[in-house]
């Protein structure tokens, strides 16, 4: 970051700092400090609020330290001479953050928690390589978008409970809508990088990694380290019916 | 006598985790995926260790220690594989490397840097273990006489005093994430009574935030969104035809060595300070005591040797603190420390009568790592540097979905997933900002036995102060604490600035005259 840029994060930071310390402070004085709880009469010194207390004050005084050194260095000055909510448009890095938080949230807020965890990470994986392998703006945007979109109709479907009602007629339907998403996503992936090769062999790369590591990495776990995965579908339910046969 | 019996202890250890092969596979499978971690650019140390605490989280404690202890010395070191190879360090630590071992790599002595720095980070390792073995049960007897001010004391310095050191920018930010990391500790129900603090009414955060999975968080998720989102690409490595152990060129800059070892234990001992100050540190020492100070940056051998040897060294310092007084000397050591409260065994001053063998065993496995390490260099480098084709947009989602598999094994709770990716982008957040996260993860760990033992002390001197002051060991650590706030304040810099001026020309002038 550019000292500027850093002196004007530092304002924003130290005014974060000081409302946060006064909520640590409101929230302390919420806590038994002479009443009892549990039975215990409390005095100032043994309260749980104590320690936070004490940090939070800490907290505000390097805030409030901060604040001034960002104000003597021009921070603030920078911060409001630069403040507006014109919408310029998103950088290719800032688009690379959103792929990358779009990614993150998705496998764990979305899909694990609901998803069979195989097909959860080759989702993730698919996605999370190739956007990034591809190097290329222009795709990065396009597949973002797609996978946008797709985590905005599971999302639908999870929040509605229509996922809920399509599973009481068969137990696995969201897993298999999530290959459905899967198997589209690689349709569309091929349908835009049909023109140059090197994409191509990338794009088999990330196919064959997003692939090989659920591979090892759900029997090991599962078997190996004997830890139930977070979410046990259709492709964990064929794995569990093809190591006891074997057994 | 009594150091004889030491020795045998030592060796008797050494021999019981030898004469398992189990034992044996894991050491020197661990060490090469260290080396692998150590020599990826993106992949930490750190990272590694948490992987792995996770992975290991099932087997007995030996067991773990030596996989965990293994894969550190081996990151350590093959962070300069990189650093030699393609001019980009490998880890943080090996960023000092970079400056003689590329030159030499480019004069086409490749081969000779790697024989050179797998020779010196073997000895370092070596050297720091001998400081373990010393150093950690003189430690852990003095802490015995701490009080509860002491250890509130303590868990304060160590935030201080991180922060002081690792903050890039202003010193203060390093101390506000150590603030941030103490009050992250507070969430959860306190220890003397219970009482449900900042878990807006989740029962998931009655038991607190669990620290390994805030860990792999907070080292783990800024690193994957920095190398994705700043396109860090693979390299072609420099070819080379063999390596040498180059023990006489070892020999010729013996002094080199020591004086790097010592200044790796002395700041791997400091808190939350890590190999890559060291390497740095040592690196100026090398250059400023050297005859020929022109050459370093050209690839001069010194150079290369007294970054890794430091580097390497840092490891025993960092457990020095570590195992006798539970604070950790390096982020390494911190993700160390979280997987050892996961087998059961709290790293302190009582470590010594609850596991009384646990010391030697780690300065065991710190031997044993270090000999692995080196023959693991020696004979399998030109395999290990293929890993560095491998481009970073292919290998970091895998990372990703390790941390993510890896934290939820943890308790197989998927609210650990939930609390490690906010975690983790608060941590880049702050990153980017330039605070460090070492103080952060220190607050994290030592937060609760701050909170308890003030509140314990408080208790017991019925709410007063004044035994911070009497007491020898807490007047230091205040007097220490009070000393690193005043010296960031300007007009401490200024008068100390003048101070040293006026020595400088008092000397300048009895020189002239």
């Amino acid at each position: 970051m550019k000292k500027k840029e850093l002196r004007k994060a530092d304002f924003i930071t130290s005014v974060l700092l000081l409302l946060f310390s006064g909520w640590i402070i409101m929230e302390t004085l919420k806590m038994p400090m002479k009443d009892t709880f549990g039975g215990v009469q409390n005095v100032w010194y043994v309260s749980p609020a104590l320690f936070p207390l004490i940090i939070s004050i800490f907290i505000m005084v390097l805030g409030a330290v901060l604040l001034i050194h960002s104000i003597k260095t021009g921070g603030a000055k920078y911060f409001l001479d630069n403040f507006s909510v014109r919408y310029k448009g998103l950088s290719e890095k800032n688009i690379r953050f959103i792929g990358i938080l779009l990614a993150l949230f998705s496998f764990v807020y979305l899909n694990v928690p609901r998803i069979d965890f195989f097909i959860s990470v080759i989702l993730f994986l698919t996605y999370f390589i190739s956007v990034f392998y591809f190097d290329n703006e222009s795709l990065l945007r396009k597949l973002t978008l797609f996978y946008f979109i797709g985590s905005i109709i599971f999302i639908i479907l999870f929040a509605f409970g229509i996922s809920k009602f399509l599973n009481s007629y068969y137990q696995y339907f969201t897993d298999i809508l999530a290959l459905f998403f899967y198997l589209s996503y690689i349709i569309y992936n091929w349908i835009n990088i049909k023109s140059g090769n090197i994409f191509k062999k990338r794009f088999i790369v990330s196919l064959i990694v997003s692939l090989a590591v659920p591979l090892i990495l759900c029997p090991t776990f599962r078997y190996f380290l004997l830890v139930p995965l977070p979410k046990e579908g259709l492709i964990i339910q064929i794995m569990h019916n093809i190591y006891y046969l074997i057994k | 006598m009594f150091i004889f019996e030491q020795l045998f202890i030592f060796f008797q250890q050494i021999y019981m985790l030898m004469t398992n092969p189990i034992n044996v596979l894991i050491l020197f499978g661990a060490v090469l995926l260290g080396i692998i971690f150590g020599a990826m650019p993106g992949l930490t140390a750190t990272l590694g260790v948490a992987l792995l605490a996770t992975l290991t989280y099932g087997m007995d404690t030996s067991t773990s220690l030596i996989a965990l202890l293994s894969i550190y010395v081996g990151a350590i070191y093959g962070g300069s594989y990189a650093s030699i190879l393609i001019n980009i360090p490998g880890t943080a630590a090996a960023a000092a490397t970079a400056l003689d071992g590329y030159p030499l790599a480019c004069q086409g002595k490749a081969g000779k840097a790697l024989g050179l720095t797998t020779t010196a980070s073997a000895i370092g390792t070596f050297i720091g273990m001998l400081f373990v073995i010393t150093m950690a049960p003189l430690i852990s007897a003095f802490a015995l006489n701490f009080t509860s001010f002491e250890f509130f004391l303590l868990a304060f310095f160590g935030i201080i005093i991180s922060g002081t050191l690792t903050s890039h920018d202003l010193a203060y930010k390093g101390w506000i994430a150590g603030f941030l990391g103490l009050f992250m500790a507070c969430v959860g129900r306190d220890q003397l009574q219970f009482y449900p603090r900042f878990t807006f009414g989740l029962y998931e955060l009655d038991g607190g935030l669990e620290v390994v999975p805030v860990l792999i968080g907070a080292f783990g998720i800024p690193q994957i969104i920095q190398v994705l989102k700043d396109k860090v690409v693979s390299r072609e490595a420099k070819r080379f035809q063999r390596i040498l152990p180059e023990f006489s060129e070892i020999f010729r800059h013996s002094k080199d060595i020591i004086r790097s070892s010592l200044i790796g234990v002395g700041i791997g001992a400091i808190p939350g300070i890590g190999e890559d100050i060291a390497g740095w540190v040592s690196y100026g020492a090398a250059k400023n005591s050297s005859k020929h100070p022109e050459r370093f940056g050209k690839g001069e051998v010194s150079g290369v040797i007294s970054a890794e040897t430091a580097n390497n060294s840092c490891i025993g310092g960092a457990m020095i603190p570590l195992l006798s007084l539970g604070v950790p000397g390096s982020p390494p050591a911190a993700m160390l420390l979280g997987a050892l409260m996961l087998h059961g065994i709290q790293p302190g001053p009582m470590l010594t009568f609850d596991h009384p063998l646990f010391i030697f065993q780690v300065a065991a496995i710190l031997l044993l790592a270090s000999f692995a390490m080196w023959i693991t260099g020696m004979l399998l480098v030109k395999q290990v540097i293929k890993v560095l084709r491998i481009p970073p947009p292919v290998f970091m989602p895998i990372i990703a979905v390790l941390c993510i598999i890896g934290s939820y094994s943890l308790g197989l709770r998927i609210f650990n997933l939930y609390l490690m990716v906010p975690v983790g982008i608060l941590a880049y957040f702050l990153t980017e900002m330039e605070y460090p996260i070492a103080p952060l993860v220190i607050g994290v760990i030592l937060g609760p036995m701050a909170d308890a033992n003030l509140r314990r002390a408080l208790m017991v001197s019925k709410g007063s102060f004044l035994p911070m002051f009497t007491r020898p060991v807490s007047l230091i650590l205040i007097l220490v604490i009070l000393l690193m706030v005043v010296s960031q304040i300007s007009w401490f810099k200024i008068l100390t600035k003048r101070i040293s001026n006026k020595m400088f020309s008092r000397k300048v002038n009895k020189d002239i005259s």
